[in-house]
């Protein structure tokens, strides 16, 4: 470690790093454009200039290694002085978009511009022209006038996605960042060049005209669409979800999130099953929480009561730890079989942030013990479909509806059950073939943990008020009770039976639910 | 807290009201009635004496300081000067505008799909005036807003817009203070420009 005296106080930092990490490390306050803590050292804004005392005039402290007894003034008047005419630089040619630059409210130049910048432009000369709406990607829009060339997003390209789509073309005043002919800027991760963009330059076009960000409540959670669990903001607002944001945990995904994954909200906005309905097709029909949950229980437990290997159910790998636990002691208590197996979709993978898992909780499921591998002599996925498709099993609870594609997308299997009930967010095939369809929440309305890839449990956060709609651990427990268990009355608490997780689950057995930070807390090893 | 108890002198009634009381009263239609005359009198004449308006026959002559219902401003191509910034938004304090921006073509790239002002709820401040960055709202001299049914306070971004050429004078007025403030003009330019100026 090393001593150094910033502003008058002695800090203490480690060997080796670079000045600018360090202060920021210690909360101090140093405007940075260029500078990303996952990015190569570029120095190419100088906004981070302070003084170092014994050095001949300011330097970046982006790019000065720290020593012991250094003296750095990070405020004074000469400093300030410098940093008001950097700016005044990089504000020559910025065009006043600020009304229409989706940017606006979460803009490093703006904060600087207010904070330490000066009132009025000295210049009258007009402003450089360059090109605007420039169509770089299918996902990302390119503004050229907008650009201070801090070259963030040409050493994302080059370092993360190693793809190496950006670069600064032209030179001196005419410089601009483009892509070369005919290779666009398409890798898996492509947004993130306009989360690290610290100006309006790069945006997201999903995200483009669509909302200020001041208007935005951001709920800390995970991302839902694969198991590697990235640490999201969840942008809120008018009731609907307009965004997700990566939120740095280095051991998970440092920074980032894929374009995939990040997209992947609208169905917390559309196509949702807000109320229960029983009756097949044509003679479906919504009725009140109560009567879907009896005739839920009703036509399960008669099933169940005339023969235990008649009923199935398929877990779903969307849900919380919590709900599984719960869901898994109904299935197991309740209608007393073991014929069920957790589904999860698989997609696309790289050896990066990408897993193949399409869903946050498979981790989560299986370790607690839902997947058919876990109990010997249980039927998986497959042989409850053929159990199906033999007239063995009759009646099947469902939770999601990943199953219709891992089952091919054929209604026939669903249309030889007797019973089919359906608990699920979103309207899907499905659920038109489904006797009962209980509404579930999705992980925007919930609280709850998810374990990621690694086994990370990390927590998610409610972002949206879901008002009177049961959640999912709600309807499980409804289910349990009707079904004859003794189930304390009260609603779903995800933090009591987090508690009852780390009791029965000898992997979850050091954690407690006060205890998983915004980082998340490892379970122990198998 | 134990009550204080404040011991009020009060004032008898002048003597002279009591005596002078029917007097008073004579005294109070005479005025009346002088102003009855002189009305009528004018009334005849055609040179109006009274300070009554005949609304909604008569309009007042409002000061360009005057508040009314905050509208959008409509460019002379038709289209509305507002880039849906929401910065009225913002700043409203009673959150009575509620705006859906939306991509276009235009130069200006943005501008609102939806621009709702419930105006049950606006109070008038100006603050979505002093808020707007393009000059696009402002408070008009509209203040015909009763309705007979709540839904009819709701008012769309078609009945919002109102030509340039209706609001010089508050515009004017704007650009005023402004200029007497001290602070930079607005950046938009003259009132005609085909785009809103925000380059």
């Amino acid at each position: 470690m090393a001593k150094i005296t910033v502003d008058g106080t002695v800090l203490e930092v480690p060997d080796g790093s670079m000045l600018l990490p360090a202060l920021l490390d210690h909360g101090c306050q140093v405007p940075h454009y260029c500078y990303h803590p996952k990015l190569t050292i570029d120095g190419s804004c100088r906004m981070c200039l302070v003084k170092v005392e014994g050095m001949p005039k300011l330097t970046i402290s982006c790019n000065t290694p720290v020593r012991d007894g250094m003296v750095v003034d990070t405020r004074g008047p000469e400093v300030a002085k410098a940093r008001q005419g950097v700016l005044e630089l990089l504000l020559l040619n910025h065009p006043l978009d600020c009304p229409i630059c989706d940017q606006a409210g979460e803009c490093y130049l703006q904060d600087y511009a207010f904070e330490y910048g000066t009132r009025e432009a000295r210049t009258q000369e007009p402003r450089r022209k360059a090109l605007k709406r420039v169509d770089i990607g299918p996902r990302v829009v390119l503004d050229q006038e907008r650009c201070i060339l801090c070259r963030r997003c040409v050493r994302f390209c080059r370092e993360i996605s190693e793809t190496s789509e950006l670069a600064v073309f032209n030179m001196g005043d005419r410089s601009v960042i483009d892509t070369f002919p005919g290779e666009p800027l398409t890798n898996d991760y492509s947004i993130c060049t306009a989360d690290i963009c610290p100006v309006g330059a790069l945006l997201s076009k999903d995200f483009h005209h669509k909302m200020r960000v001041w208007f935005l409540d951001e709920t800390e959670s995970i991302c839902p669409n694969c198991s590697n669990g990235c640490n999201i903001k969840v942008g809120t607002a008018r009731r609907e979800v307009y965004r997700f944001l990566p939120r740095r945990n280095d051991p998970v995904n440092e920074t980032w999130m894929c374009d995939a994954g990040r997209l992947g909200y609208r169905f917390v906005n559309e196509d949702r099953v807000r109320v229960p309905t029983v009756g097949r097709g044509a003679t479906a029909g919504a009725r009140p929480f109560e009567d879907a949950i009896d005739e839920a229980a009703r036509r399960l437990g008669s099933a169940a009561r005339a023969d235990g290997a008649s009923v199935g159910a398929i877990v779903s790998a969307h849900l919380t730890n919590e709900e599984l636990f719960v869901l898994g002691r109904v299935v197991a208590g309740g209608l007393r079989t073991a014929q069920y197996d957790v589904v999860v979709r698989l997609g696309d993978a790289d050896d990066f942030l990408i897993k193949a898992e399409k869903a946050a909780n498979a981790r989560g499921a299986r370790d607690l013990g839902l997947g058919a591998g876990a109990r010997t002599g249980a039927l998986d996925l497959a042989g409850i479909r053929a159990a199906i498709e033999a007239g063995k099993i009759r009646a099947l609870l469902v939770t999601g509806t990943d199953v219709w594609d891992a089952w091919g997308g054929a209604p026939e299997i669903f249309e030889r059950l007797e019973t089919l009930i359906v608990v699920t967010a979103n309207a899907h095939p499905l659920t038109t073939l489904a006797d009962v369809v209980l509404p579930g929440l999705t992980f925007a309305e919930k609280d709850g943990t998810f374990t990621n890839h690694a086994g990370r449990v990390q927590r998610i956060h409610r972002a949206l008020d879901p008002g009177e709609q049961p959640s999912d651990g709600d309807v499980f427990l409804a289910l349990g009770r009707r079904l004859g268990m003794e189930i304390p009355p009260g609603p779903f608490d995800p933090g009591a039976v987090f508690g009852e997780i780390t009791r029965a689950v000898p992997r979850y057995a050091a954690l407690a639910w006060s205890a998983i930070g915004p980082l998340g807390a490892v379970t122990a090893e198998a | 807290m134990a009550g204080r108890v404040v011991t009020v002198e009060r004032r008898p009634r002048p003597r002279a009201m009591d005596t002078m009381g029917p007097l008073l009263i004579l005294r109070g239609l005479r005025i009346t009635a002088r102003h009855f005359f002189r009305n009528l009198l004018g009334f005849i004449r055609r040179e109006p004496t009274i300070a009554t308006i005949q609304f909604p026959e008569e309009k007042q002559a409002w000061s360009p300081a005057m508040r009314g219902m905050p509208v959008l401003v409509q460019m002379d191509n038709g289209k509305e000067r507002c880039v849906a910034c929401g910065l009225c938004e913002w700043a409203c304090p009673v959150d009575c505008i509620t705006i859906y921006p939306a991509e276009t073509a235009d130069e200006v790239e943005r501008y609102p799909e939806v621009f709702n002002i419930d105006m049950s709820r606006c109070m008038f401040c100006g603050f979505c005036e002093e808020a707007c960055p393009e000059e696009a709202i402002v408070m008009s001299e509209r203040v015909t807003i009763a309705t007979t049914e709540w839904r009819g306070s709701l008012w769309r971004k078609q009945d919002l817009l109102m030509p340039v050429s209706e609001l010089r004078t508050r515009l004017g007025h704007i650009r005023r203070s402004y200029e007497r403030a001290g602070a930079p003009p607005a950046a938009t330019g003259t009132d005609t420009a085909g785009t809103a100026g925000t380059r």
